[in-house]
């Protein structure tokens, strides 16, 4: 990517889908999100957890690194050649039954989803979990034509009743303590309030198995669609994605451009890498590999299968030399659980449905950085997303390069503006420095108390919130160097600074 | 004696000359002739951080102008060398002859433990410390640079010494730069981590690569009344 | 229409022959080539050897939770698969038709317990005690079934019960996911990978097994 032509430094991706929303407010989302114990405390119980897992998966297998490496070289490959692979796709699916549609964004997907649902007489719909549904807002479009929908997955059951967001790529709802859960349950399902997880879940199962029974259409997503074969790969644990595309008569998949493998062979470096990834399971309960709707003779599966390639905002992340890689993504999530920024600020401070380090790239890039433009500041750079994305995603480099985009868009605040361009005039000289250094000595005289400033003004305030600061050195280490060379024997003067001086 | 040119970076040279002071004698012990470019200010990374491109890149210019005859760069931050290896290039990918130039600054750019670990083949610049140190792996030098065992290598020759382990040592502290004025909360939050983690290890001082993340943790233990203290990798090598 | 504008627009922001995606020399085979793939598809990782894989096969699905019990024929499977459902007070059980099964679904017909074929309404299959199918793989690394649908395999018979029984011959027994897809061949309408019995660990971040599927997964394993 990086020996491609460069974009216009001055373009800004345009919002995609006409309702990009107002500009997401992240700074003010962490600031409420750090104050919210259950949060932090949901956060903090479930991370860890998460990351240990994934950490033992990944050393298990000896080739981890090649597996890695092939996914994200099968990905720029597939990238490379996407018209190729979906017409090959689209020609496969087709073979063997199925309906192919395609969507250049979300108000195209969510016509061709609710004028199936119309012409075929549905009535009832049910969902399993799927990111690029939340994407396009599928749910209320189905709800105004009059037919029932029913999320499946448990988390994604409960952010239904509860009117949520969910928070997670693959934990919906690990902002939410069961005993929350079950008041939510007792409240709409009038349920006695049960205390623990496996009783909820019962709970759930049963009143979704008879939505699975009556149900006409099932809306699942894709991990992967493979060209060669026609298949579509669906991966869960709960089983429900299973039902949603067996039982109804009806299975409409949703897929990003994105998802499309050119092998069935393929799998084997994929399943591998998204379940150790995802939820450091050797392998995830359920991957359905659906070839076509039931065939002759079968009694069960959907008499009908409806394939959904979506672009809404893609193909502009696949013009863009240097964000196209984001495309490689495969939702496992890895990358928000290993954030410590996403521990602290939880799913919905990004206000998408892709969160932590990946969101932080891709709602800018679908969205538009005019609405998103907070997103890429929002992390230390640490590079703990880089070190675990199966594909190998850059995501610190395409945070960076957003930063970029967002500056010369003039989108930085006015804080930013100051500090960088004063910033650069001192540190354009070394007599600047050396002139302005000593200025500053003289007027933080006030503000130092016992070696240490512990108040500092708006806008820099935020430092001493949480942290005492440093004064400037009486003598900078370049005085210290210069008195050093001058007196003979050189180290006859000793080191000329004290440890209180450094705030130590 | 190998000749050494010191870039002591901004931080150090204006809030702790002390760092600086250390790095001097450790790369002297280690029987290198140093030298310090009077010229040198900053390497840009607090702008090209926050998007200011622009700034980084006449900041780094500067630094090429400063450093480019240098036999060798040592800086005693991971972060700041891994500015110039890794970003530099990328910083000037539309001007071919300042790439190539920068490209090969990157190469002869060293962290102070990795110049004295992976280039001198030192570990043990005889140093005594009676302490009970804990090591933060900062984000940089660790996961930037791949140094994961030269710190603790120096560490572990120290007399004295006796290292103890970090929980979740690995974990960023939280600084990001202008990222801690700007979500000052997360970077609070985390930095909260850090130092239960830190009071965790029954260490009497806590020790890193970078004066930047010293800086924030240092802040945060002093506000909280802490007697643990924050210490540079230079400066505990400089013991004796 | 919508396919060409989208075909259109991904041509014109594909990143061409200088991208690392088409820079990538060599091609791999793939038994189930059907178009020439583009240059550049890189080659897949070759299986693992990872020793005997009955013996990690039985490993691995104990850390799922899975039982597995090894009998020398179909003769002895079938009097054990009675046995282990009648530990379980199952009365009705769902069932493939298959004839690799036919000793078993005799053997619990013959015990009295109500067999539901395919062809059963989805009413009496969401009622049964427990699944009886075979499988056409396991996978040793993750102890995985692979379960292909046809007008003897029914789906459900393996979704919808709570305790699902497996009869897995031990020779198909591969080693990992490259092993399977490796094997060519034509693909049902629907071919399932099933690791250990159903979970979920969304509510309070606390492992629930049986969210929609199997609570129970029980495997015996033919032979060897």
């Amino acid at each position: 990517m990086r020996s491609t032509a460069p974009p216009d430094p001055t373009t800004v991706p345009q919002g995609a889908t006409g309702h990009a929303g107002p500009r997401i407010d992240m700074i003010g989302n962490t600031e409420r999100a750090i104050r919210d114990r259950a949060l932090q405390d949901a956060l903090g119980r479930a991370l860890p957890v998460f990351r240990q897992l994934r950490n033992e998966m990944a050393a298990e297998i000896p080739e981890w690194e090649l597996l890695r490496e092939t996914a994200a070289r099968t990905k720029d490959h597939v990238l490379a050649h996407l018209d190729i692979y979906l017409s090959q796709l689209e020609a496969q699916v087709t073979a063997h039954n199925g309906v192919v549609h395609w969507a250049l964004d979300a108000a195209e997907a969510r016509r061709i989803i609710t004028e199936l649902a119309r012409t075929r007489g549905v009535r009832r719909v049910v969902k399993s979990k799927s990111m690029t549904t939340e994407e396009i807002h599928l749910n209320p479009a189905i709800e105004a034509i009059g037919v029932k929908v029913v999320e499946t997955d448990l988390g994604e059951y409960v952010v239904q009743l509860a009117g949520d967001r969910p928070s997670h790529i693959i934990a919906p709802i690990i902002h939410k303590s069961a005993a929350s859960v079950a008041e939510l349950f007792a409240r709409k399902l009038g349920v006695p309030q049960h205390e623990r997880p496996e009783d909820l879940a019962r709970v759930a199962r049963e009143t979704l198995r008879a939505e699975f029974l009556a149900a006409d259409m099932g809306i699942t997503g894709v991990n992967f669609a493979v060209a060669e074969t026609g298949t579509l790969v669906v991966v869960e644990n709960e089983g429900n994605a299973r039902l949603t595309a067996t039982r109804p008569r009806i299975h409409v998949a949703v897929m990003g451009i994105e998802k499309v493998l050119p092998r069935l062979a393929d799998l084997g470096v994929f399943l591998r890498l998204l379940a150790r990834s995802a939820t450091g399971q050797r392998a995830s309960v359920y991957a359905s590999l659906v070839t076509g709707p039931r065939r002759a003779g079968e009694t069960d599966g959907p008499e009908e299968l409806h394939l959904v390639i979506l672009d809404n905002g893609r193909t502009r992340v696949l013009a863009d030399p240097k964000l196209q890689e984001a495309l490689r993504c495969i939702r496992c999530g890895a990358c928000l659980n290993v954030c410590p920024v996403f521990e602290r600020a939880g799913g919905h401070a990004y206000e998408s449905e892709y969160s932590g380090p990946i969101g932080a790239v891709i709602t800018p890039a679908l969205r538009g950085l005019e609405h998103a433009s907070e997103l890429p500041f929002a992390s230390t750079l640490c590079g703990a997303c880089l070190e675990v994305c199966p594909v190998k995603i850059d995501l610190p480099r395409m945070l960076l390069e957003l930063r970029g985009r967002a500056v010369r868009a003039g989108l930085a605040g006015w804080m930013d503006r100051v500090f960088a361009r004063a910033w650069a005039f001192v540190m354009g000289s070394p007599a600047r420095l050396r002139v302005l250094g000593g200025l500053g000595r003289l007027l933080q005289r006030p503000f130092v108390r016992r070696g240490r400033i512990e108040r500092l003004p708006y806008p820099i305030s935020g430092w001493t919130a949480y942290r005492s600061a440093p004064p400037l050195a009486a003598t900078p280490f370049r005085d210290w160097w210069a008195s050093r060379r001058n007196a003979s024997p050189p180290d006859a003067s000793g080191p000329g600074t004290s440890r209180e001086r450094d705030g130590q | 004696m190998r000749p050494v040119a010191l870039f002591v970076t901004c931080l150090v040279d204006q809030l702790f000359p002390h760092i600086g002071e250390c790095t001097v004698r450790v790369l002297e012990r280690a029987g290198c002739a140093v030298s310090f470019p009077p010229a040198q200010t900053c390497c840009g990374q607090a702008t090209f951080n926050d998007g200011f491109q622009e700034q980084a890149r006449s900041l780094a210019r500067q630094f090429l102008d400063v450093f480019e005859g240098a036999p060798a760069i040592v800086a005693p931050s991971g972060s700041c060398v891994a500015m110039v290896r890794e970003w530099y290039p990328q910083l000037f990918e539309e001007s071919p002859a300042l790439h190539e130039r920068v490209q090969a600054l990157a190469h002869r750019t060293y962290e102070l433990s990795e110049y004295l670990v992976r280039v001198l083949g030192q570990t043990d610049l005889g140093a005594r410390f009676p302490a009970a140190v804990a090591y933060h792996p900062s984000c940089h030098g660790l996961r930037g640079l791949g140094l994961r065992e030269e710190p603790l290598r120096l560490l572990a020759a120290v007399r004295d010494l006796r290292l103890v382990e970090l929980p979740r040592a690995d974990e960023c502290c939280g600084f990001g730069g202008f990222f801690s004025v700007k979500f000052a909360g997360v970077s609070g939050a985390m930095l909260s981590t850090k130092m239960e983690s830190i009071e965790k290890s029954g260490a009497e001082v806590v020790t890193a690569t970078d004066a930047s993340c010293l800086m924030h943790i240092a802040g945060g233990l002093t506000r909280r009344g802490s007697r643990v203290r924050a210490m540079h990798l230079a400066e505990v090598l400089a013991e004796q | 229409m919508s396919r060409d504008a989208l075909l259109a627009r991904i041509r014109a922001a594909s990143p061409g022959p200088g991208s690392p995606g088409a820079a990538i020399a060599g091609r791999a085979p793939s038994a189930h080539a059907l178009h020439p793939a583009p240059p550049g598809l890189p080659a897949l990782p070759a299986p693992q050897v990872l020793g005997d894989p009955v013996a990690l096969f039985i490993d691995r699905a104990r850390d799922l939770g899975v039982g597995v019990e090894r009998v020398p024929s179909i003769q002895e499977a079938a009097e054990l698969a009675a046995a282990r459902l009648a530990q379980r007070r199952v009365h009705r059980v769902a069932v493939w038709e298959t004839p690799d099964l036919a000793p078993v679904l005799e053997h619990l017909r013959a015990g009295g317990i109500e067999v539901l074929g395919p062809g059963s309404s989805i009413e009496a299959l969401a009622q049964a005690d427990a699944g009886v199918t075979g499988a056409e793989w396991g996978i040793a690394e993750t102890a995985t079934l692979a379960l292909a649908s046809n007008p003897q395999q029914p789906r459900l018979v393996s979704l919808l019960p709570p305790v699902h029984l497996v009869i897995l011959r031990a020779d198909r027994i591969l080693s990992d996911l490259h092993a399977l897809f490796l094997h060519g061949g034509t693909l049902p309408s629907s071919l399932t990978l099933i690791t250990g019995p159903s979970r979920s660990a969304d509510i309070g971040s606390v492992l629930v097994l049986g969210a929609h599927g199997p609570t129970e997964v029980v495997i015996l394993l033919i032979g060897r």
